[in-house]
């Protein structure tokens, strides 16, 4: 062992230096420690500075190197004679033995820039790992060591200080101080590269800082999502369809509700305000085929963009789900209305038949229309109000409506950011869990054009501009609907499905007749059923209850 | 039993296990799914045995109203259906209750309605195959 004498002071207070970004004037930002030592050190008794950790990792390397290598009369005059202060000031304790046995042995000098380090995110308590590093870029060095131990507290830290460098920069945007985010972007770029991309923060916030760029940079206002062919659109939709539930949960909850509506009805008519591949559809039709009473006569209309090429692809889908309906003796008809937006559907195109059950399906559509509009006319109704006046002239049995859980269409810009800062990161946790590649790498990209679009789109571009379940049911209240309880069969199917995926962290929840599905107790996707509220001849509105499909 | 007197019992000629069609068919259809792939390597005629649909429609749901038969038959038969939903669907379920059939024969569906696009194999099914988080 070796022999030291404490020195009775009191561990030397570290001279703190914050870190040199701007992130320490802001208001937003909160330090964890006062000083910054490392806490998880400290806990073993080892007083070191956070930024110091790296330096003296490096540092307790080279002296088990020189410790291996220098000749046992060294190490033996080093462990009678030396005289070492402070062991728990960790930083100055390795100095000084280094330097002991410095004066007998030459060195090999180890680069003193580690600019690419690379650190498992997993091994998060702080434990020191060995790792193969890519050469260091700095300076010149006679002998390499095989080896470096690399500090995973250093990449816990820089995640905090993406967070936190995130929501600076935001509020610069807010304030239009266009120079200081732009500054800032690139400093978060370069912290990006110290920190694991692959998975957790570093994933989510190399997105949001992209889309940062994006706004801050692009010339003219707000930068435009990435791609955006309704084809690639509709690929990586599916990939999304595939590697996670959120889809899945949404048209089964849809159709479970939908069926129970259509209970007693012999011609039906689906509207689907985006019809993609069709994938909601099969399910209802084999469904309806197998309903005691048999299958009513299916009408689907579908809702898509145009199809630039000249397919028709709205057509083929209809085809497809026409085979089908026919090998299960259904009878179905199908129509496609192509419309680039929601808004310049007309009710007419429809061709809705008056004795028919309608039901009106919206998958996270609606909150596209909550936009300015077209400007100009102001006696115009609002999209969102006029597409809700004449859903409600269809007068439809029931409105299934799934949207995302989350405030992304706040006034204020810090506010949306902060909010899907904190959504996307827990989808994407979500995500993680998903083991099927490629579809999660093109799941990840659908969801990287929504963030695109909310944080870096303004205006008329900015499409999508989600609102939680509470202002959805005032605004539909509003515009004369009724909720339509989801029933308890609603919510077994969800339970099963969500048995079927692998994650352990999905959870279903019932809000007041609407079912939520979110990851470890965070609602991500909320789905609803309403229905239009007839009005009487004097006026009043007649209301009734519907829970489960009985009607009280 | 020593093979004369198995001989005279029943008066006769006695009764081996493939001498009747259907019989066989009711006793493999009593087994599980893997039982029956090994009973279907036996021989030529378990083989044909063990193909035939309705042994597999006992597997796939035991109890469940005939009505179902066509809808499953459109779909792609008894056997398909377990192969490719009703196998993954048990190590999580029983699929005893009427829900849980529907279940399974709702995602049957959207699989039969991914084969009809003939763009490649149809892979909404896909998260059924990863092992389950225990």
């Amino acid at each position: 062992m070796v022999p030291y004498e404490t020195a009775a002071a009191a561990p030397p207070i570290p001279i703190g230096n914050p870190p040199a970004s701007s992130s320490s004037s802001s208001s937003t930002t909160i330090i964890p420690k006062p000083p910054e030592i490392d806490g998880l050190l400290a806990g073993a008794g080892y007083k070191v500075r956070s930024s110091d950790l790296r330096h003296v990792a490096q540092r307790l390397e080279r002296l088990e190197t020189a410790m291996l290598n220098s000749p046992s009369q060294q190490l033996s005059l080093l462990a009678s004679d030396a005289v070492l202060y402070n062991p728990s000031d960790l930083s100055t304790w390795v100095d000084s033995l280094l330097s002991e046995l410095n004066q007998s042995q030459s060195l090999p000098s180890l680069p003193s820039d580690l600019s690419d380090l690379m650190s498992n995110p997993t091994a998060l308590d702080g434990s020191w790992m060995d790792q193969q590093l890519p050469p260091p870029t700095a300076a010149v060095h006679n002998q390499q060591p095989p080896q470096l131990t690399v500090v995973t507290a250093v990449e816990e830290d820089s995640g905090i200080r993406l967070v936190h460098m995130l929501m600076t920069c935001a509020e610069y945007v807010q304030r239009g101080e266009l120079a200081l985010a732009g500054s800032l972007i690139q400093d978060m770029q370069s912290l990006l590269t110290r920190v694991n991309t692959g998975c957790g923060i570093g994933k989510v916030a190399g997105y949001f800082i992209d889309a940062l760029g994006r706004r801050v940079f692009a010339a003219g206002g707000g930068g435009g999502v990435p791609g955006g062919s309704a084809y690639e659109n509709e690929i990586l939709y599916h990939h999304f369809y595939e590697a996670c539930p959120y889809l899945k949960f949404a048209h089964f909850t849809a159709n479970q509700a939908i069926l129970e509506a259509f209970d007693g009805h012999d011609c039906v008519h689906v509207v689907d305000f985006n019809l993609m591949h069709g994938l909601q559809w099969p399910a209802l039709i084999q469904a309806l085929a197998l309903r005691p009473g048999g299958p009513p006569l299916l009408r689907l209309t579908g809702i898509g963009p145009p199809s630039p090429d000249g397919r028709d692809s709205l057509r083929e889908i209809g085809l497809r789900l026409a085979e089908l309906a026919r090998s299960v003796n259904v009878r179905f008809a199908f129509r496609g209305v192509a419309a680039a937006r929601l808004e310049d559907v007309k009710p007419w195109m429809l061709q809705v038949n008056p004795k028919e059950a309608v039901a009106v399906n919206s998958i996270m559509q609606l909150h596209k229309l909550l936009g300015p509009g077209s400007p100009g006319d102001p006696a115009r109704p609002a999209p969102i109000d006029a597409v809700l006046g004449w859903i409600r002239s269809l007068n439809p049995k029931i409105m299934t409506v799934v949207e995302q859980e989350s405030n992304h269409n706040q006034p204020a810009f810090l506010d949306r950011f902060t909010e899907s800062l904190y959504y996307y990161s827990t989808m994407f946790d979500s995500l993680d869990a998903c083991a099927l590649q490629p579809e999660k790498a093109l799941a990840e990209m659908y969801i990287q054009r929504e963030i695109c679009n909310v944080v870096s789109c303004e205006g008329s571009a900015r499409l999508e501009r989600h609102e939680p379940l509470a202002n959805w049911r005032e605004r539909l209240t509003r515009a004369g609907f009724r909720p339509l309880h989801l029933g308890s069969n609603a919510f077994k199917q969800a339970s099963m499905l969500l048995t079927l995926f692998s994650a352990e962290g999905y959870c279903v929840e019932e809000n007041e007749g609407c079912l939520t599905l979110g990851w470890h107790s965070r609602p991500l996707i909320a789905a609803s059923a309403w229905h239009a509220v007839a009005e009487t001849a004097a006026g009043a509105v007649s209301d009734v209850p519907v829970v489960g499909g009985v009607v009280l | 039993m020593p093979a004369a007197s198995r001989n005279s019992i029943g008066g006769g000629r006695g009764f081996g296990i493939n001498d009747d069609v259907d019989i066989l068919t009711e006793v493999l259809k009593r087994l599980d799914g893997r039982s029956v792939c090994v009973a279907a390597c036996v021989c030529r005629q378990w083989s044909s045995i063990a193909r035939k649909d309705s042994v597999w429609e006992e597997l796939c749901f035991r109890h469940v109203s005939p009505g179902v038969r066509p809808v499953v038959v459109a779909l792609g038969g008894y056997k398909r259906l377990y192969m490719v939903c009703v196998r993954p669907l048990l190590k999580r379920m029983t699929l005893a209750r009427p829900d849980e059939v529907q279940l399974s024969l709702s995602l049957f569906c959207v699989h039969y309605y991914e084969t009809l696009a003939g763009s490649g194999p149809p892979s909404s099914l896909m998260f059924l195959c990863n092992p389950v988080n225990v």
